[in-house]
């Protein structure tokens, strides 16, 4: 694939800033924020990212599926990112299956064959690589990436953040304009 | 200390009536926010989230290529607030480090690849190595050095942090400033 088609949708109510860098078939739904300098690479099918995400600077993105991985043969996969989802700073994600909730905090790595149920937390600067499933509220933590079952739900809920994002970042920034869902249920 | 001289195309940098040089591709968020008190530079690729909240860095200070300068923010039971980010003078900050403190003094060190967690406050005459990563809300008393393997070292007696850190960080700073140079064209 050399030249990636660009269909990005933005529903309404979500702030997409115009400095991120969005290539390929994207959906973000209604709620999420995108910070400037984002990356969201859609390279091996589409993305779909949930309700109020979050995506920071230099987070990255990435539906590329490789070569010898099981679902290369799949035509049309789609990446499903759930809701209520944080990609902190300089975070690059290529996991194929990623639930709600989950946290990814600055400078980790998960790479495209993991999948990632709900309420995890990678912790700053963990890598998560090799062939595994993340149970819900797993906690990777520490310099030797060690891994846990969260005690109690992960309290963090970045709805506060999220609102105060929605109201000041919309000053700062040009933002990509929200596409007309009558328009686009007409195309499809 | 000793540094080579670095060169940059004229096209590249703009240079203020205060001296700072500032990359023209870096991200500067809400410009209006942010103070640079001179002779500060700022290179490619860096991002400075004055949208957020303030933020102010000394003179001689300098942030390398692809570092993010971002002001911490706090929960509390109604809404969250940014805060406000200080730095000092002679600050370093390293290649692709992530600083979200609160606040840090002067004649800090900090390396690569370092993200310094929301809400730290990091004092004066302070080294962080490269890798490391600071927890959230961690205080770093001046003259330790914080470690990648998540240990501070220092104190009295020791020799972790030179005692002439001060007057190590004004040469170096000044020396980078100093040796960062345009290219004649």
């Amino acid at each position: 694939m050399s030249k990636l088609e660009n269909k990005i949708k933005v529903m309404p109510k979500a702030v997409v800033c115009e400095d991120s860098t969005i290539k390929g078939d994207v959906t973000i739904c209604s709620g999420s924020v995108i910070h400037p300098s984002a990356q969201i690479i859609a390279e091996s099918g589409p993305i779909i990212i949930g309700e109020n995400c979050i995506i920071e600077e230099y987070a990255k993105i990435i539906h590329r599926i490789p070569p010898d991985h099981k679902l290369a043969q799949e035509k049309n996969h789609v990446l499903v990112i759930g809701a209520n989802n944080l990609f902190e700073v300089g975070s690059t994600v290529e996991a194929l299956k990623i639930g709600e909730k989950n946290i990814f905090e600055c400078k980790s790595y998960v790479s495209s064959n993991v999948t990632i149920s709900s309420g995890c937390v990678i912790g700053a600067g963990c890598h998560v690589v090799g062939e595994q499933h993340l149970p819900e509220n797993t906690v990777i933590f520490g310099k030797n990436c060690q891994q846990r079952e969260a005690l109690d739900k992960v309290s963090g809920s970045h709805m506060l953040q999220l609102d105060f994002l929605r109201k000041v970042l919309p000053n700062y920034h040009h933002l990509r304009k929200p596409c007309d869902i009558k328009k686009a249920a007409n195309l499809s | 200390m000793e540094i080579c001289d670095m060169y940059y195309n004229k096209d590249e940098f703009v240079e203020t009536a205060s001296g700072n040089k500032v990359n023209r591709q870096t991200v500067l968020c809400g410009s209006q926010n942010i103070v640079l008190h001179g002779k500060v530079i700022v290179d490619k690729g860096a991002i400075i989230r004055g949208d957020l909240a303030n933020v102010r860095t000394g003179r001689y200070c300098v942030i390398s290529k692809n570092a993010v300068v971002r002001p911490p923010f706090k929960q509390f039971s109604k809404g969250v607030a940014f805060f406000p980010l200080h730095i000092g003078d002679h600050v370093y900050i390293g290649e692709n480090s992530v600083v979200s403190a609160a606040s840090i003094g002067s004649y800090v060190y900090i390396g690569k690849n370092v993200v310094i967690g929301r809400r730290c406050v990091i004092k004066d005459c302070t080294i962080i190595e490269d890798n490391s990563v600071l927890p959230p809300e961690t205080t770093l008393a001046s003259f330790m050095k914080f470690n990648n393997d998540g240990t501070i070292e220092g104190g009295q007696g020791t020799e972790s942090v030179p005692a002439a850190m001060q007057d190590l960080m004004v040469d170096f700073t000044k020396s980078y400033y100093d040796h960062f140079l345009m290219a004649k064209s």
